[in-house]
Formats: C-alpha cells, structure tokens, sequence
C-alpha cells in the first residue's frame, strides 16, 4: 500500500519536472491504521487527528479505497512553531479492495479524530452454512 | 557509508537512522525528558507573544480519562486510549492493528516565563490544544529610547 503511495508521487514528480516547474511533492503521512475482518466483512479504523468531516475524502475508485484528509488545527495568530512531531497536516492511505465488497455499502464514520469504516462483504460472498438433509 | 564498521550490527544502524530522522525533522534541539522517536501522542508546540501553545495529537481518547497536570514547570500529559474493537470474538481476524493502544504520559518541559495559573485545554477533533499564559514581564516589550 506504501508502494502504491510512492509509485503515484513519482508520476507526479514526472510530470512536474516534464513541465519544468520546480518539484513540488505534496508530503503526506501515512495514518496508522487498524484492519478486522468478520464474516460480516472488514472494519478500518484509522487515526486522522485534527481531521474534520469536511476535509476528509474517502472514495472507491478502480477496486481501490483512497483515504485522503486533512487536519486543521486552530492556532492562534502569530505562532512561532519550536516542536513539531506532525510536520504535514494532510494524510493519505490507498488499499485495494478485493471484488467480493459490496462498495456501494460502505459506511464511514469520523469521531474524535478516529476514522471507522466498514466494508461489507457481498451477501454472495459470505460464509454460509449448507444444511445437510437426510433422506 | 561505514567502511570501518562492518554493517552487521543492526540496533546501530536504527540508531544512525533515528539521528538522521532527527536532523531531518527539523534539527530543533530536543529535551532530555522527550520521548523516543514517534511515541503517542505526538506533539507539537509553539510560542505566541503571550502563550505557549501545545497541540497533541490524541485521536480517540477518552476525554474523562485524559489528565493534564503541571508540576515544578513540567507539564505532563496522560491518559489511556483503549483498543478501537474490544476483544477479538471467534472467527475475527486481524490484519493490522498499528493504532495504539493503553496508556501512555507524555512531559513537556515548559519555560521559566510559564504561568500554570492561566492554563486552558481543549479536545476536538481528536488534538488536545493547550494553551499556557506567560508572565506579563516576560512579554516584549518596546523600549523608548530617551
């Protein structure tokens, strides 16, 4: 997933320089996440602090989930920043996303900086108990 | 890089590696009470002309459970943030679990000027912002030249 977020900076970068600007690469952090799956299907919880409903965009796109956010943080005016272990305020994380989720059902839910979202499996593709019969 | 020293030893490397991070990440001189590297939460701080501002970046935590206290110019930040999904049931599987979890303290050594007197916090959106008053003679202050 970290490769992917590479591969898609390089062509940025590509086409940046081909355009002779000077290479401005957006840094973003990548957001730790946690990942459970049920028979239900999968939960993702995903750490966004400072991260509000407006500036958070999670879309599914060519069989893949882009978590994309930004925190904004109030300071006062006038800050002279003289620690900073959050240098960028914008995260992204991309996964793909196997074909038995059901995309059009994902639900996503933002809480105290804590994204949650949960991908459920198509009912096709969940486990099922066949019941034997005897004769 | 290291001709001298055979590149097998391999703690010595993440060291030379965190140096390098730190010099990357600023060069900002760091306390001898700061964490490791990374610790949760992280934490920013900045200075106005009458407060010193701290932000950290707590998702998730339960705000009855946060304790900011400050003691002798030390302010520490603790508190817990329990695991997002209680305990795993049967048939749950995980695939990442990088989000941290139980408890954890942070200590922000605050300057001389520091006034634990005028000290507010506030949580939103997962980033507990506090914000420390300076004294009043430590403001600046324009000097009249006579």
């Amino acid at each position: 997933m970290n490769e992917k977020n590479q591969l898609a900076e390089r062509e940025q970068n590509a086409i940046a320089a081909r355009a002779g600007d000077q290479p401005t690469r957006r840094m973003t952090l990548t957001p730790a996440v946690d990942v459970f799956e049920d028979s239900q299907g999968i939960t993702l919880w995903a750490d966004l602090p400072g991260v509000t409903k407006e500036k958070l965009d999670v879309r599914v796109h060519d069989g893949n989930l882009y978590i994309e956010a930004e925190a904004v943080v109030p300071t006062p005016t006038g800050l002279r920043l003289q620690h900073a272990e959050i240098r960028e305020p914008r995260f992204a994380r991309t996964f793909s996303l196997s074909p038995d989720f059901d995309t059009s059902k994902i639900y996503a839910n933002l809480q105290d900086g804590v994204l949650k979202l949960t991908l459920p499996r198509r009912v096709e593709a969940r486990p099922r108990q066949i019941e034997v019969q005897t004769n | 890089m290291s001709d001298l020293y055979s590149g097998t030893d391999l703690f010595s490397e993440f060291d030379r590696l965190q140096r390098q991070m730190e010099s990357l990440f600023g060069g900002l001189p760091s306390s001898l009470r700061s964490s490791r590297f990374g610790a949760f939460p992280q934490i920013n701080i900045g200075t106005t002309d009458d407060s010193i501002e701290i932000v950290v970046f707590a998702p998730g935590v339960d705000v009855g459970g946060l304790d900011v206290a400050i003691e002798k110019g030390l302010l520490t930040i603790s508190g817990e943030r329990k695991p997002a999904q209680g305990v795993a049931g049967d048939g749950t599987r995980t695939y990442a679990q990088e989000r941290f979890t139980g408890t954890f303290r942070r200590a922000i050594e605050l300057p001389q000027n520091a006034d634990p007197d005028r000290v507010q916090a506030r949580y939103t959106n997962g980033c507990l912002s506090i914000s420390v008053g300076k004294r009043e003679s430590s403001k600046p202050k324009s000097i009249t030249v006579q």
